[in-house]
């Protein structure tokens, strides 16, 4: 008996060691460039520190700072608006479409799954150069249709006007955004068991029925998934500003990851970069984790 | 079992034997460098920079150097990376505003007393010597290149507008008041567009900069280069001036490239964002007569804004890198027959008398009526990434209906902020 014990436990120890092993190139991948960083940003934010000068402590100085900065409380609320608007539109839109394309044959599906995708998978710097040509003020498609259909008198400058340059950055997030909640969205409901759905139409289920105490349920998970990716990605807008508006005109398309990049790569006051860093990283973390309450409770 | 520990020892001694061999190998061989240059001209093209570099091995064939080329969207975000990382090239190419006010003020540069001798400071212009030191007079960079930013106007447009009678051809000058009549004329004839100042971005702001403190003779800095001085009475003048202009408009979404891009597909009447590189550049796209103009100034006497390229080495602690780099400096900027093919491939002119190294070539004489009108080097004022950001977030702001006072104010209290922090 003891002698099978220890062979077990032999066994166990092996195993675990190989588990181990397995696991190593991830853990070092993780510690180096995800945990490490972090803690360096954490400690990095009560410091005063720029290029080739020693770091200077500061306790909280550089948060008192932050709150009192009127331009990263104007990032903070254009961050917010932009994760308010795209992140409810995304969902919505990316369910409905792929609710009515689901319906349709394989190969019509797949294309609309190609199409709604292809921005993702373009890059981004493409992307944004595509549609700074359609906004541009002098030449710009948006300008010419809009005069030529008669619904604008004049030019307007869209990246280069506070009143729509921020309207223009979320339509342009929306678009290379919801391509990959709109594939999860299908996989999701292809996932959903049909003898449910049909049981419950021999009942006298009407459509809306269906998909609220049939469908919804199940793609539970799928929505809770793409909430939270997608509240990260437009916290985390930043490519379509730094190649656009630069955070302009007048600072209104400022985001907070923006306005990281240029204190901490324009200015070298690293501390104040990473002190921002850790106050979006929190943002980031309550709202993720209001999702996943709200999620669960229901 | 035996063969496998007999396989691993010969594998292990082969290794170290292979070690010990580049070591052995390795003394008495190349010094590698690293070159890091910005788009100056054809400096940015690796086919001329490939010439200019098999020139140097003929002469030093014990040096190898590496080039890296940078733009100016993402190269102070390559340089930066690379600081931190301990990586940062030997040699960059680049400007005093740069080599001198930003990683000079850093200490990350290597003082190049050795490099300017006598000989060299009594041949090179003195405003060019000036430019290259800090307040302490420690040189952190080794002049190449000079030229004097311009602006540019559509000559087939302001002739159809009947508006060059408002400038003076010859030598390339208007007076603030011509100005005023002549963008009126080519306005009234049609050309909605007639000039951009653009401010999406810090590109090309040298040249919103320029347009700004000729108009009533203003300054951006004072003399000493301690302080700005943009809130000066002339300059909010000037900038009251371009506000209500029609045909002016303060555009938030170009930047210089853009605007160049505009003005060279005819979008745009005149550019304020020019010089000779971009003449050059564009001449493929460009359907019109360009006339180069300076800025127009109250008496016509412009102060145009210069752009002084040269090299600075980074202080990476190696020693017989820094010498190799100097050997490097003073190959291209000193020899005597590199130092005119090292300047003509950025298309400026030379920093010191090389004679007249353009004979024949009559854009670049056309070109070289500007070097006497150049002012004051001042982008070496301490702040100056933040002053940069500072100004054309200031424009936005005017652009977007902020009082010119108000807009000013604050700019030079961030400006000057930030030089305080640094001084």
């Amino acid at each position: 008996m003891s002698t099978k014990s220890r062979m077990s436990k032999a066994l166990v120890r092996r195993e675990t060691i190989a588990g181990y092993a397995f696991m190593l190139p991830s853990l070092i991948f993780f510690l180096g460039f995800v945990i490490y960083p972090m803690i360096q940003c954490i400690i990095t934010s009560f410091f005063d520190s720029t290029m080739n000068r020693e770091d200077i402590f500061v306790g909280f100085g550089n948060y008192i700072e932050l709150f009192q900065d009127k331009v990263f409380l104007g990032a903070l609320r254009n961050t917010i608006i932009i994760v308010l608007v795209s992140v409810p539109v995304v969902c919505i839109f990316s369910l409905w479409v792929s609710s009515v394309i689901q319906n349709l044959r394989g190969p019509l599906c797949s294309v609309f799954r190609c199409v709604f995708y292809l921005p993702v998978v373009t890059g981004s710097v493409a992307v944004t150069v595509v549609w700074k040509w359609m906004f541009n003020n002098y030449y710009g498609i948006f300008n010419y249709v809009g005069k030529a259909t008669g619904l604008i008198e004049q030019n307007i400058n869209w990246l280069g006007d506070e009143k729509y340059a921020l309207g223009c950055i979320i339509l342009i997030l929306l678009t290379t955004s919801v391509g990959q909640p709109i594939v999860l969205y299908v996989s999701a409901l292809d996932n959903v068991d049909q003898s449910l759905v049909e049981a419950a139409e021999v009942d006298g289920a009407t459509r809306l029925q269906c998909f609220w105490k049939i469908k919804w349920p199940q793609i539970k998970p799928t929505t809770l998934y793409i909430l939270v990716i997608t509240t990260i990605n437009s916290f985390q807008c930043f490519a379509l500003i730094q190649l656009l508006t630069s955070g302009g005109p007048n600072h209104s398309t400022d985001t907070i990851m923006y306005y990281i990049y240029h204190t901490a790569f324009k200015l070298y006051r690293y501390g104040y970069g990473n002190a921002m860093g850790v106050v979006l990283a929190l943002a980031i973390a309550i709202l993720s984790g209001i999702q996943f309450k709200l999620a669960k409770s229901e | 079992m035996k063969f496998r520990k007999a396989m691993a020892l010969a594998v292990a001694a082969g290794m170290v034997f292979s070690l010990n061999t580049v070591n052995v190998f390795a003394e008495g061989e190349a010094t590698d460098i690293t070159l890091w240059t910005y788009p100056v001209g054809s400096w940015g093209d690796s086919a001329v920079v490939d010439g200019l570099i098999a020139n140097f091995n003929e002469a030093h064939p014990d040096i190898n150097v590496k080039v890296e080329y940078l733009d100016y969207t993402n190269g102070d975000d390559q340089i930066n990376t690379a600081i931190e990382g301990g990586q940062a090239p030997d040699i960059v190419l680049e400007g005093p505003e740069r080599l001198v006010a930003n990683w000079g003020a850093k200490g990350l540069m290597v003082d190049l007393a050795d490099l300017w001798t006598d000989e060299a400071k009594e041949a090179i212009y003195d405003s060019v010597e000036s430019a290259c030191q800090n307040n302490d007079g420690v040189f952190y960079e080794y002049p190449l290149c000079m030229t004097a930013h311009t602006m540019a106007i559509n000559r087939d447009l302001f002739e159809a507008a009947d508006a060059l009678q408002y400038l003076d051809e010859e030598t390339h000058t208007w007076t603030t008041e011509n100005f005023v009549k002549a963008v009126q004329a080519v306005y009234d004839n049609g050309q909605q567009n007639v000039g951009a100042v653009y401010c999406s971005g810090q590109g090309g702001d040298q040249g919103t900069r320029a347009l700004v403190n000729n108009l009533y003779g203003g300054t951006f800095t004072n003399a000493e280069h301690t302080e700005y001085t943009a809130d000066s009475e002339e300059n909010i003048k000037a900038l009251e001036l371009l506000k209500s202009m029609d045909g002016i408009n303060f555009d938030a979404s170009i930047a210089g490239g853009d605007e160049i891009n505009l003005f060279c597909n005819g979008t745009l009447g005149m550019a304020f964002c020019w010089n000779i590189a971009q003449e050059k550049n564009n001449a493929e796209n460009i359907a019109f007569d360009v006339l180069p103009m300076a800025f127009p100034s109250e008496d016509g006497n412009p102060q145009l804004c210069g752009g002084i390229w040269g090299f600075g080495i980074f202080d990476n602690g190696d020693e017989a890198k820094i010498e190799a780099a100097k050997t490097f400096i003073d190959f291209m900027a000193n020899d005597e027959t590199q130092a005119a093919e090292s300047v003509k491939a950025s298309s400026y002119w030379p920093v010191k008398d090389l004679g007249n190294i353009y004979e024949g070539d009559d854009l670049m004489t056309e070109y070289s009526a500007f070097i006497p009108y150049m002012g004051d080097y001042y982008q070496v004022v301490g702040g100056w990434a933040e002053a940069r950001t500072a100004w054309w977030n200031m424009l936005q702001q005017i652009g977007s209906g902020t009082d010119v006072t108000e807009a000013v104010n604050e700019f030079v209290t961030t400006a000057n902020a930030a030089a305080a922090a640094a001084n």
